[in-house]
């Protein structure tokens, strides 16, 4: 039987591994960034239809024109930047998974081409 | 003596594709300097805990250790920086590309091409007779050794061989395995995981059984031998 001592003494690549797995930067596990930045969008998003719709309702519930103009600002305008930065997010998320997904699909084929080509080559 | 502190060390590890999980709790110790076997059928799980110990999955629960510490959540890159080199099933060399150009992809560990090259070449003397060669149109046997040759000159510490002897003739794997543990004469520990049983268990000082998602048994090939036809053959529950 061809097998190795399992008690070997430790080489200094070993060692080094040990050094190197020490220093190593272990983030916590959770969810990737990309799933925590498309929940984010969709938040976003939908927190800002709603900011513009409490500001829609409160505005038209006033006659006073200094309480529109401030629901206005706070809710209309907040409501839209919210929803645009949300809807950003959500698309800049989506698309790179899109993306990607479509690049590991050009990788997968180029390499059944060239297996063909080979099959095709050793006929 | 006390135990040298083990390389890999895996416990109740647990991963999952979606909601599917895969892996219910996976146990086993890699000492260092040996060659661990990963057996079992396929669907067992084998290749998903290769991936879980390389960093390209992450564990739902459980740990995975080396040299002692956590290493659960470091990313792939950094775990190859520091050693731990996976050879994936269907070889991962690229067939477009010559010989001499395969080894050229992994200069980037800060070694020179004539050093990757000298090193490549001592080990494996034919890959040297084809350095012109398209990968792609080598036999299987050459592709290994090729994928082997990369995965060495990057001076691993611990090695992950998926299916080495997947599609090739049984003299091949034969010759492979000798590598195999010639390599780990070297110092590299080494996890293999493998469908087909009876090669590997020559060059391996440890063998786990897997089934079902979990390692039945571990022991050494001798313990093994005779546990694994009745596994194959469905006699063993999960």
């Amino acid at each position: 039987m061809t097998t190795t001592d399992q008690g070997a003494a430790p080489s200094s690549r070993l060692e080094e591994f040990e050094r190197e797995i020490n220093e190593l930067k272990v983030r916590a596990q959770a969810t990737g960034p990309e799933g925590r930045l498309l929940i984010l969008g969709a938040v976003l998003l939908v927190a800002g239809l709603v900011l513009i719709a409490v500001a829609w309702v409160r505005a038209s519930g006033t006659n006073d024109f200094n309480d529109q103009i401030s629901y206005l600002i706070s809710g209309g305008l907040g409501g839209v930047g919210a929803a645009v930065v949300g809807c950003a997010l959500y698309v800049r998320t989506a698309m790179s998974r899109y993306l990607r997904y479509w690049l590991i699909r050009m990788v997968y084929e180029q390499r059944a081409q060239t297996d063909r080509i080979v099959e095709a080559l050793k006929k | 003596m006390p135990e040298p502190t083990p390389v890999l060390e895996l416990s109740g590890v647990r991963a999952a594709y979606g909601r599917i999980e895969v892996l219910h709790g996976v146990d086993f110790v890699i000492p260092p300097a040996s060659v661990f076997a990963l057996l079992g059928p396929n669907g067992a799980g084998k290749s998903t805990t290769l991936k879980v110990v390389s960093g390209q999955m992450q564990p739902t629960a459980g740990q995975v250790r080396m040299m002692g510490r956590p290493v659960a959540g470091a990313s792939t890159e950094a775990l190859a920086r520091t050693g731990v080199c996976t050879i994936p099933e269907g070889r991962g060399i690229f067939p477009s590309l010559t010989v001499r150009e395969n080894l050229r992809m992994v200069t980037y560990a800060g070694v020179g091409l004539s050093a990757v090259e000298e090193r490549a070449y001592t080990q494996f003397p034919r890959l040297k007779e084809r350095r012109r060669q398209v990968a792609g149109t080598m036999s299987g046997g050459e592709q290994q050794m090729l994928a082997m040759a990369r995965a060495l000159t990057t001076n691993p510490a611990l090695l992950l061989l998926d299916e080495l002897s997947m599609g090739l003739a049984p003299l091949i794997v034969e010759q492979l395995f000798e590598l195999v543990a010639q390599i780990a004469a070297g110092g590299i520990s080494i996890l293999i995981v493998e469908q087909f049983a009876a090669t590997v268990l020559e060059v391996a000082n440890l063998a786990g059984l897997m089934l079902h998602g979990r390692v039945q048994q571990v022991g050494t090939p001798a313990e093994l031998h005779d546990v694994l036809s009745g596994a194959y053959l469905g006699g063993v529950d999960a």
